[in-house]
């Protein structure tokens, strides 16, 4: 089992009750390919720095979880054909840093 | 005595003058690596506040030799700039 922290931008004109079925979506999906969700960080509205298909703004979440290069091929095979996200990242870390947040959910 | 006097008021200003991608290296010398150590700010994607001292005003990433980040430090931090720029934070 690898570690990996995940974060995705969903767009902007989905509501907010929305966003939160579709990262559910996700999790159940890393939960079914033999992964563990440990945590979800949920990073709020935020300006992107650049446009990105016409999109200024984004809801970003961050989840991180544990599981094999399975879990990630079938996870990102179903974020490839969604067209409510905008971008999304994989990154394998060493060891899960589950106390630090670097961002905080601002209200808007 | 004149020039080292010089030499030390530059030092001086160097710590409080904005990093610049052209400017000259006058302290290069006596510069450490400000990422390595025992104390230092761990480098990552999403520690933008870290992230924005080390690139330009046009979003370039800054050089090691004017910054003076170690080799093993300037490779984790164009990896991780780049990462944030995918996920459009910088």
């Amino acid at each position: 089992m690898n570690c990996y922290e995940h974060t995705l931008i969903i767009k902007q004109d989905k509501l907010e009750n929305h966003s939160k079925t579709i990262i559910n979506k996700y999790e159940d999906l890393i939960n079914k390919n033999s992964g563990k969700v440990l945590k979800t960080e949920e990073w709020g509205l935020r300006n992107l720095a650049h446009l990105i298909k016409n999109n200024k703004k984004g809801f970003y979440f961050h989840i991180k979880f544990e599981g094999t290069g399975k879990t990630i091929e079938e996870l990102e095979k179903a974020e490839n054909i969604d067209q409510t996200l905008i971008r999304f990242l994989t990154v394998r870390v060493k060891k899960h840093d589950l106390e630090k947040e670097y961002f905080e959910k601002r209200e808007s | 005595m004149k020039r080292k006097k010089n030499f030390r008021s530059n030092k001086k200003n160097f710590k409080h003058k904005k990093l610049n991608l052209f400017q000259k290296n006058d302290s290069k010398f006596n510069k450490k690596c400000p990422l390595s150590g025992k104390e230092a700010p761990a480098v990552n994607y999403k520690n933008i506040k870290l992230l924005k001292r080390y690139i330009s005003e046009s979003g370039r990433i800054l050089p090691s030799r004017v910054t003076s980040v170690s080799l093993k430090k300037q490779k984790e931090l164009s990896r991780s700039i780049k990462r944030a720029r995918l996920l459009a934070l910088l």
